[in-house]
């Protein structure tokens, strides 16, 4: 159920009126909230097991913590037992096949005969135990959508209960409505406790700005997701598809418009999933904030999927030490840090290099970041292209289909001819436009002034309307993100 | 990254936040929301108009809908609207009105206009509208056709299968899918995802929707303008709408030679008994339509080619006509089932040649002469 088609305007218009009359009711409010995400998450596969999938690693996450209070002295254990239930389900669903593959490969160099076999059939092997016939046995292994997302926001409870930074959800619902919450169930952002169970323990406040700020948040959100990204679709598909058939100009122009369509795609989504919460009464948290002005490495993960980023430095930097135990052991978590970021985002070798990728960068500029010539003598906007282009080439390996489509498009890139790259000039037009506009946003206060004058914030809503409504065709393209 | 959160929490939610909460200026308030929202309600009911003004849509003797315009039913609309005020009778049908095998001063609106030495009859047909189809153009995209003289074409090869009644269990993708009703009666063999049904459905209630819909298919190759951008990526969009619509459609979609011809051998349709079909209950739906309207219906049953039929295959296709024909006769409808045209004067099952036209013409207005 994408937010940007017919079905979800129904299951909204069911769902809202409801939320409205029930919220003054907290039990009521949370019962109702869990309904209608258990409802949205169903609509998406119409597959019951994904459901009990959600269900049960909530629930395991709610009773550890629960067992963790009464017993002080074992909550090491019971965190162990959260943190394995949920890494164990994220495996199997997310990477028992990329790591078969792997090691049947390895075997094979070996010289071993033996070949691990296809994980669904230890799924097939537990159901055959409780005397399940075999003609209800899975055929494959179907990650279950936005499993990545849930998976940690849960387990960000469970961590934060064993530290002490927050109290114990007593409420079972509401806590299956936190993991849960349908704005942000398949895609995040990654919220943390602190921030919205509070929200879910009280009587969210609606005002006019509430609903004024949700619609212009989902607007914008709209536009980027269908004006912007699913265009840009068009043209980097065609290019990634088939990257032997193009040369040098495309593949960078192709290179250059997914940098743009991942982030309209992501940020799209969040922006509309924080201006359907909003209107809701709920505030999500900011995960994108214009990351290709970014002026450093360090600066573009702090306005990159900031949720997943925060969620990161939390949960495995710090505890690996951070930077407190010299710079070597500082660089070695930055590049684990990063290098599990990158698997995270899927099961293949193109997002462990990703990962490294920026993993090397960071260690590389970090201290050049904190030169004074690079903070005061390198102009803004050169260091705001050198960040860009350093990121854009990452996503080579991030979008490619294979390693070694992804080498192929490398090698192009400096090797090949300079054939026309034959990317429509409306797309070149809206892109630039729109970094341009994140540009005079981020950089100067003045400009940022003019921005928010009310002719212009207006008028380009009425743009962003009108395009819509006359140019764009509204698809069902899913969105990049819910693969992970 | 970001300094890590370190906030213990407390029960109560939290206070506004101090972290950065939106990444852009456009956050609009309650006033400049209503503000966008009257242009916005003023773009939906003014667009379309403003553009029928300035688009320049003129309708010329035997005029008939260009062929790659079939599915644009906002031009449609805005013809059946101007074929109303300018002609005396209206025919609707599928291709076998719209002349299939024939040019356009070949076809049945032609040889009438012709023979009753008047421009009278103007050649409604859309091509592949099958009365389930038919019924939801005439529904949503013929309104402005009010008491007029109408002849509606009865096909019954429509009924000439379960598949052709669309009455079929496993998907089929037939023509016309955003015409036919979208949630009830059910259609088996359409298996379209709930939301685009939605969607759909809105379309045929907005004429704004009809109307982007329209400029795709007349002027953006009949997809969306950034996919067009795709083969035309140095082309100025706007550009395009200088052309202004394609003129009558005067092609000959098919090579005009008779059945026979063709090698097309006798066939044994499994008919579907009317009682149970979905497309005759259609066609009854656009009878009741039309008339609701205060339009004379007149219906033209056929004319089917039963020369192509198996001896088995007539009896039933008999059976079929006769049912037809007394449903039409108890309610008072008046009618024409005229005879078959001769076996060389047909293309195929249903669609006459030339001569064909001309011939039933001659029938039709014998018929309907005092």
């Amino acid at each position: 159920m994408l937010f940007h088609t017919w079905v979800f305007l129904v299951f909204f218009a069911v769902v809202y009126p409801i939320y409205l009359v029930v919220r003054k009711y907290n039990r009521l409010m949370n019962l109702w909230l869990m309904i209608a995400s258990y409802t949205f998450y169903f609509g998406w596969l119409w597959n019951p097991w994904y459901l009990l999938l959600l269900f049960g690693t909530s629930a395991i996450d709610y009773l550890m913590v629960l067992v963790m209070e009464r017993s002080q002295k074992r909550k090491r254990l019971w965190l162990i037992i959260g943190l394995v239930s949920n890494f164990g389900f994220l495996g199997y669903f997310k990477y028992s096949g990329f790591i078969t593959e792997n090691l049947n490969i390895l075997l094979g160099r070996l010289g071993s005969h033996w070949i691990l076999p296809n994980p669904v059939a230890y799924a097939n092997a537990a159901l055959s135990l409780f005397g399940v016939p075999s003609s209800h046995f899975f055929s494959e292994v179907i990650l279950p959508i936005g499993i990545s997302f849930h998976t940690f926001q849960s387990m960000s409870y469970t961590i934060d209960a064993y530290r002490g930074n927050i109290q114990t959800e007593r409420s079972f619902i509401r806590f299956l409505t936190f993991v849960s919450f349908f704005p942000q169930l398949v895609a995040g952002p990654i919220e943390r406790a602190s921030n919205l169970l509070p929200q879910l323990q009280s009587t969210p406040r609606i005002t006019g700005e509430h609903i004024t700020d949700g619609l212009s948040l989902f607007l914008v959100g709209f536009f980027k997701k269908v004006a912007l990204a699913d265009y840009l679709a068009k043209y980097v598909d065609q290019v990634y598809e088939a990257p032997g058939q193009f040369q040098t100009p495309a593949l960078i122009l192709a290179t250059v418009a997914f940098a743009w369509q991942i982030y309209f795609d992501f940020s799209g989504y969040t922006d509309m999933a924080r201006g359907i919460a909003r209107v809701m009464g709920f505030r999500l948290m900011l995960n994108f904030n214009n990351p290709y002005a970014a002026t450093g490495l360090g600066d573009f993960w702090s306005r990159w999927h900031i949720s997943l980023s925060t969620w990161f430095k939390d949960y495995v930097y710090f505890p690996l030490g951070g930077n407190r135990n010299g710079t070597l052991a500082t660089y070695r978590n930055m590049f684990l840090t990063m290098v599990i970021s990158g698997i995270w985002h899927g099961a293949s070798w193109t997002f462990v290099i990703w990962g490294v990728l920026h993993a090397l960068g960071r260690i590389v500029t970090r201290d050049l970041e904190r030169t004074r010539f690079y903070r005061e003598q390198v102009p803004m906007f050169v260091k705001q292209i050198l960040v860009f282009t350093f990121v854009t080439f990452t996503w080579i390996f991030f979008r490619a289909q294979s390693l070694a489509d992804a080498r192929l498009i490398v090698t192009r890139i400096f090797s090949s001819g300079w054939a026309d790259p034959q990317i429509p000039l409306l797309m070149v037009t809206l892109v630039l436009a729109v970094w341009a506009y994140q540009l005079l946003y981020t950089n100067a206060l003045t400009t940022r002034r003019i921005l928010e004058l009310a002719p212009v914030r207006v008028g380009l809503m009425i743009l962003m309307i009108t395009y819509l409504m006359i140019v764009a065709q509204p698809s069902t393209k899913a969105f990049i993100y819910f693969q992970f | 990254m970001v300094m890590p959160d370190t906030t213990r929490t407390n029960p109560s939610p939290p206070s506004e936040p101090e972290a950065p909460d939106f990444s852009n200026a456009i956050r609009l308030t309650g006033k400049e929301w209503i503000g966008v929202g009257i242009f916005t309600v003023a773009l939906i009911l003014g667009a379309a108009p403003l553009a029928e003004r300035l688009e320049k849509f003129e309708v010329e003797p035997d005029y008939r809908m260009p062929y790659d315009l079939s599915n644009d039913y906002w031009l449609y609309e805005r013809y059946s609207r101007l074929a109303a005020s300018q002609y005396d009778t209206l025919i609707f049908g599928d291709s076998v009105v719209w002349g299939q095998y024939v040019t356009r001063e070949q076809t049945l609106s032609h040889y009438l206009n012709e023979q009753a030495h008047e421009q009278r009859f103007a050649n409604l047909g859309q091509d592949g509208a099958h009365p389930v189809a038919l019924a939801g153009l005439l529904d949503h995209y013929a309104g402005g056709v009010t008491g007029k003289n109408v002849i509606l074409q009865c096909n019954l090869l429509w009924l000439s299968s379960p598949k052709h009644d669309l009455q079929i269990e496993e998907e089929f993708h037939f023509n016309h899918p955003r015409l036919v009703p979208q949630f009830y009666p059910n259609i088996r063999c359409y298996k379209e995802d709930f939301s685009p049904r939605l969607g759909i459905a809105v379309e045929q209630r907005i004429p704004f929707l009809g109307w982007t819909t329209h400029l795709q298919q007349a002027y953006y190759d009949k997809t969306d303008i950034p996919t067009w951008t795709l083969d035309h990526p140095y082309d100025n969009p706007l550009q395009v709408l200088k052309q202004g619509l394609p003129p009558s459609d005067d092609t000959l979609r098919h090579n005009p030679i008779s059945w026979t011809k063709r090698g097309i051998k006798k066939e044994d349709f499994p008919w579907v008994d009317p009682a149970t079909s979905l497309q005759w209950r259609s066609f009854q739906r656009a009878v009741n339509l039309l008339q609701k309207r205060g339009n004379r219906v007149f219906v033209l049953v056929g004319p089917f080619n039963e020369h192509m039929l198996t001896d088995k295959s007539l009896n039933d296709y008999e059976k079929v006509k006769a049912a037809v024909t007394a449903w039409l006769h108890d309610r008072g409808v008046p009618y024409a089932a005229p005879p078959p045209l001769p076996s060389e004067s047909y293309a195929d099952a249903s669609h006459p040649l030339s001569d064909g036209y001309e011939l039933l013409a001659r029938q039709l207005l014998e018929l309907v002469s005092p």
